[in-house]
């Protein structure tokens, strides 16, 4: 509550975690088909229908409700985000305690590993896997993952690599704490920071990358609808139909300010020492 | 367009004091500056898929046969109305028994090495793509060649086994083109591109550019342009743009979504031509449930072939039976089911003891044709209605043609190639021994007997007759539900004049463009 | 070991492993190189004329045999021959890099001037209302997905001003410098948009922690005047995240920008890396990936050294 507050409080918590709430909502509701019109409907005789009071932000080249599209979409793009960062914030996490926790060989083993992800540019590294297991929701969460397990893997190391020489851990040892109670009390604990804040804003990347792989056609697969995909498919339309351009287009900027909003605001809640290397 | 860089400049939107705006308006300055046509007697050109490679005889890509037509010759070419006319042969003529077909070749035509065409290379190419190791693409359409002699160097005869009609249009094809002997041993076709037509490929980058220039010494006439450089742009879109910022002077348009903004431009000429090729959703009769014909007349009957056109290529094309060229096709409303029934479709299905429906895959290729995602869309909400459930896959187009090849699926969104005779556009489908009988998983006696019989039938009228029937029952039967015609697209600019398209979506009619200063 | 002799190790190991993973994962993809070079004609084929066609292009070994080969023909510069291009794989990566270097540098020079300047005013007026707005502008920046800021451009030029991007035959800076920077300057303000916002704000923070230092606030005690202590003071100090974040942003540019290159039809390396995926092309994805990578940790290492050399202070040791 007290953390709900302090969010509150800031002013670009404030605007952020307005924005997610409102989306996730939105998002809810497009999973539970809450929507002006069924999203895969054609009303084929309304095709190209600029907005109206039906249609509220117009209708595609199949009569199919953009409204509703766009809050299916952004489900779709939600699943898809959140899934992928919870799987490599886990990867990422277990990974980074591993390798500071059993140093040596295993660190080197792994962070070179990680090194060699990070050696490619996210967008091949995402390209190169789905090629090799083909399009598909599945896919598009693995492949993000994948890219950003690195990333959580060193945002983890370091801190934990400290915290493991500072004096409490030392001490918990002499006391006689087990191997296990020092690593997730103490460790996770001093974690927790930056991890919430690496996790707010890889949710607005992996936002932001299932658009643009949806967008060259290789995430989410139609009929199904994501943002990316709207946009994609709003291309040689731009002229005739801009809404088609215009709503999904400001939908993907919104929802990833909003995560970056909530991000910077937690960070100088969280952690204010970190405002200088963040930014 | 370069003034209306200039003048939203000058209307102050981009002057602004930041320094973005500063690099900006010098960029877009420069740009105003310099987009005064270029050397007016080179052709630009743009097109969105590049040519795959340069073996005339194994390449069946659209893109490919697109520029192979400008380099290499067959010995006989259609016109704009599917008659056959001279290419590299000045005239041809049968036996009395259509057993012996004799063509005198051009005794100007030359290689662009400077060779003469002779009957040699005549009989060395018809060899070449006869013989099952070179994989040609064209093989079955030649099967009755038994002998070729070469009585001279002008004049080569073939010796077929039975009487064959529509080798002479088979010949037209760039399948059948005439390559070099030399070449040939030297086994350096497909690496260099030598041959006899109106222009020869200076540089190729794949995915970017080609660089062609006039052949002088061409016999088929005088190519009024210096060159042709064709820009690959994947993006049609971008294409539009490039055309409207007079960056390219000619282009190829597949979408029917970005060639119908062409004409919003004033500046801009679309031509637009109907095709052969014809949009099918290919039924698999080799799985369940599509092995019962009456799930498949259910699915013809429940598919609304104007709906699905009208959405996803915004009306452009023309429904259309199995049978795309004006001499055979037929009044489509005449055939199964092309009225839309969802009653009888019901009906049909229930008999079939699929009340209930049942779900399918259906593949399609990303991007070709660019319409072939929005068909899948349509498709799957018009079988919705009659309980059958489409699962849409959508694959890269290589992964696309494997599938396809190896008739690995429940149902194809396709868009297949068409030929100016009946036999040779479908015996690969529907005889008993073509060889692409693996995709079409279907053939019934009454189809292998008629692709016979209008093969060896000389007789115009018989032909159709026959083309009719088989037509007919391939509707009935329904193994593909014919979809339409689409149409193909150039866009030229003004200054561009006499481009003649063909149904067979050549562009060999660019031999004749000229380009105003 | 001190840092920089343990980058330098690593360096070749890392490469290695980039090497092993693009050569696996590029034969894991369905669909073999002889179909994806003949289309349907590779139907045709008899397994004879394919297992020819597979000895030609070397794919006729199994994996560790192919690895093998390719790795010794890499150390000496020969990425073998690219099935699509039919020429070596270097020329043909060489080919596209300079447009996709040209845009990179494009790029991050739009971001360094708009970014710089701006980020240095915000800091300057913490908290004002001017600063506010720099900082809403730059968030927003960094929230849009280039592929929606290059529509959007084309959008808005195209339907608010009928005013059209120039695409078409790409020119080489060298053959007509004006076209080639007409023909680049969109998606170069389309990559720089988001690189300029971020630049922004990590100028603004820095050239903040940077005000707050002792040897500043002396420097204005002592009656400096303030521009002088901003431009000569403050800002060399601030320029090290500065720095860091351009190399790493300009590392990730030299992979090639894949969407913007569609949108803007530009023959660069990511387009390039698409197509030899889609097209199975062997030879240029394993060549063209580990170029790519081999370029991003090169700028990655320089970026390092002269962050070791702006501030000795850091040590790197536990990176």
């Amino acid at each position: 509550m007290q953390f709900l507050r302090a969010i509150l409080a800031h002013p670009s918590g404030r605007i952020g975690g307005v924005i997610v709430g409102v989306y996730l909502l939105v998002a809810i509701l497009g999973l539970l088909g809450v929507t002006p019109h069924d999203p895969l409907m054609q009303f084929r005789i309304d095709r190209l229908h600029a907005p109206n009071g039906v249609y509220w932000m117009g209708t595609d080249l199949f009569g199919r409700d953009v409204a509703s599209r766009l809050m299916l979409g952004i489900s779709q793009s939600f699943i898809v985000a959140f899934a992928s960062v919870a799987l490599a914030a886990t990867a990422g996490t277990v990974l980074g305690l591993a390798a500071a926790w059993f140093g040596r060989g295993w660190d080197g083993l792994i962070m070179r590993v990680m090194d060699v992800l990070l050696a490619f540019p996210a967008i091949l590294l995402a390209l190169l896997i789905i090629a090799v297991v083909g399009p598909g929701t599945w896919t598009s969460i693995a492949a993000i993952a994948i890219v950003y397990t690195p990333i959580f893997t060193r945002v983890v190391r370091g801190p934990a690599l400290s915290l493991k020489t500072r004096d409490f851990v030392d001490a918990a040892r002499t006391f006689g704490s087990s191997r296990h109670y020092i690593l997730t009390r103490h460790l996770m604990l001093n974690l927790v920071a930056p991890l919430t804040v690496q996790v707010t804003l890889a949710l607005a990347w992996g936002l932001l990358t299932e658009a643009g792989l949806s967008f060259l056609g290789l995430g989410t697969q139609p009929p199904a609808s994501s943002l990316g995909l709207m946009l994609s498919d709003s291309r040689n339309l731009m002229e005739m139909a801009p809404w088609l351009l215009i709503f999904p287009g400001l939908a993907i900027m919104i929802g990833i300010l909003g995560f970056n909003l909530l991000g910077d605001a937690l960070r100088d809640i969280l952690d204010p020492k970190m405002r200088r290397a963040a930014a | 367009m370069g003034q209306s860089f200039f003048t939203t400049s000058a209307s102050g939107t981009f002057r602004g004091k930041s320094l973005v705006s500063t690099v900006a308006l010098a960029a877009l300055i420069g740009t105003a500056v310099l987009t005064a046509p270029a050397s007016a007697a080179t052709l630009r050109m743009a097109w969105s898929q590049d040519a795959t490679g340069l073996d005339p005889h194994k390449q069946t890509a659209f893109s490919s046969i697109r520029l192979l037509e400008l380099i290499y010759e067959p010995l006989v070419r259609l016109d704009s109305e599917l008659k056959i006319i001279p290419a590299l042969a000045q005239s041809w003529e049968f036996t009395e028994d259509g057993k012996t077909l004799t063509f005198k070749l051009d005794p100007e035509a030359k290689f662009q090495n400077g060779d003469k065409v002779t009957s040699a290379d005549v009989k060395a190419s018809f060899e070449r793509l006869m013989a099952e190791e070179t994989g040609a693409a064209a093989r079955a359409n030649f099967l009755s060649i038994e002998s070729i002699g070469t009585p001279d160097e002008t004049t080569a005869v073939f010796n077929l086994s039975q009487p064959d009609v529509p080798i002479l249009t088979a010949m037209t094809s760039i399948n059948a083109a005439v390559v070099p002997v030399s070449e040939i041993e030297a086994g350096s076709i497909g690496t260099k591109a030598i041959g006899s037509g109106p222009f020869k490929l200076e540089k190729w980058e794949p995915n970017a550019k080609e660089v062609l220039s006039a052949n002088k010494d061409w016999a088929g006439g005088t190519v009024a342009v210096d060159g042709i450089d064709i820009s690959v742009l994947p993006d049609e879109t971008a294409i539009l743009a490039a055309l409207r910022t007079r960056q390219v002077d000619f282009a190829l348009i597949n979408d029917p979504l970005v060639a119908t903004l062409v004409p919003n431009e004033a500046s801009l000429t679309l031509n637009r031509t109907p095709v052969l090729n014809y949009h099918v959703l290919q039924l698999n009769p080799s799985r369940s449930p599509m092995t019962e014909l009456g799930v498949r007349q259910a699915i013809s009957c429940a598919i609304d072939r104007q709906d699905v056109l009208d959405t996803a290529l915004l009306g452009e094309g023309e429904v259309s039976g199995p049978l795309t060229m004006p001499a055979y096709a037929s009044d489509p409303s005449q055939l199964f089911c092309y009225e839309r029934d969802v009653e009888k479709a019901k009906q049909l299905l229930a008999d079939a003891g699929h009340a209930e429906g049942f779900s399918a895959t259906v593949i399609a290729a990303t991007g070709e044709p660019p319409t072939a995602a929005a068909e899948a869309q349509v498709i799957q909400s018009q079988l919705a209605e009659i309980g059958i459930k489409l699962d849409i896959k959508m694959m890269e187009l290589n992964v696309y043609v494997d599938t396809w090849l190896k008739g690995d699926f429940d149902m194809a969104v396709a868009l297949n190639g068409g030929r100016a005779d009946p036999y040779s556009m479908y015996n690969r489908y529907w005889t008993k021994d073509g060889n692409l009988q693996k995709v079409a998983n279907y053939i019934d006696d009454t189809l292998d007997d008629l692709m016979q019989k209008g093969r060896v039938e000389t007789d115009p009228d018989k032909r159709r007759e026959i083309f009719g029937a088989f037509e007919k029952h391939l509707a009935e039967v329904s193994p593909w539900i014919w979809l339409y015609t689409s149409y193909s697209y150039t866009a030229q600019q003004k200054n561009v004049d006499g481009f003649v398209a063909t149904p067979t979506g050549s562009l060999f009619g660019l031999s004749t463009v000229t380009v105003a200063q | 070991m001190n840092y920089l002799t343990r980058r330098l190790v690593t360096f070749p190991l890392v490469m290695l492993g980039v090497s092993i993973l693009v050569f696996i994962s590029i034969r894991l993809v369905p669909g073999d190189a002889i179909t994806a070079m003949l289309g349907t004609e590779a139907g045709l084929l008899t397994p004879d004329q394919r297992a020819a066609l597979e000895a030609y292009f070397g794919i006729d070994q199994g994996w560790l045999v192919q690895y093998g080969r390719w790795l010794t023909g890499a150390m000496q510069g020969d990425l073998g021959i690219s099935v699509t291009y039919g020429k070596p794989v270097l020329d043909v990566i060489l080919e596209r890099f300079p447009l996709t270097l040209e845009l990179a540098l494009l790029s991050m020079a739009i971001a360094l001037l708009v970014g710089l300047p701006a980020g240095v005013f915000a800091a300057t007026r913490n908290e004002r209302p001017s600063d506010l707005i720099v900082r809403v502008f730059a968030m927003i920046g960094q929230s849009t997905p280039n592929f929606v800021v290059g529509l959007l451009i084309i959008f808005i030029l195209s339907v608010g001003f009928g005013v059209l991007p120039v695409m078409g035959a790409f020119t080489p800076f060298f053959v007509d410098p004006l076209q080639n920077l007409g023909q680049l300057i969109l998606p170069a303000i389309t990559l720089g948009f988001a690189f300029a916002a971020s630049v922004t704000r990590i100028a603004r923070s820095a050239m903040l922690d940077v005000l707050s230092e002792d040897y500043v606030r002396t420097a204005r005690s002592k009656g400096v005047p303030a521009l002088s202590v901003i431009w000569r003071h403050a800002l060399p100090n601030a320029l090290i995240p500065v720095v860091t974040l351009s190399g790493v942003e300009f590392g990730y540019l030299l992979g090639g920008a894949v969407i913007v290159e569609q949108i803007f039809a530009l023959p660069g390396l990511g387009r390039m890396v698409l197509d030899a995926i889609l097209q199975r092309d062997y030879a240029l994805v394993q060549g063209s990936v580990l170029f790519i990578a081999l370029n991003f940790m090169i700028v990655n290492l320089i970026v390092d050294l002269t962050y070791v050399m702006l501030d000795p202070r850091i040590r790197l040791g536990d990176r």
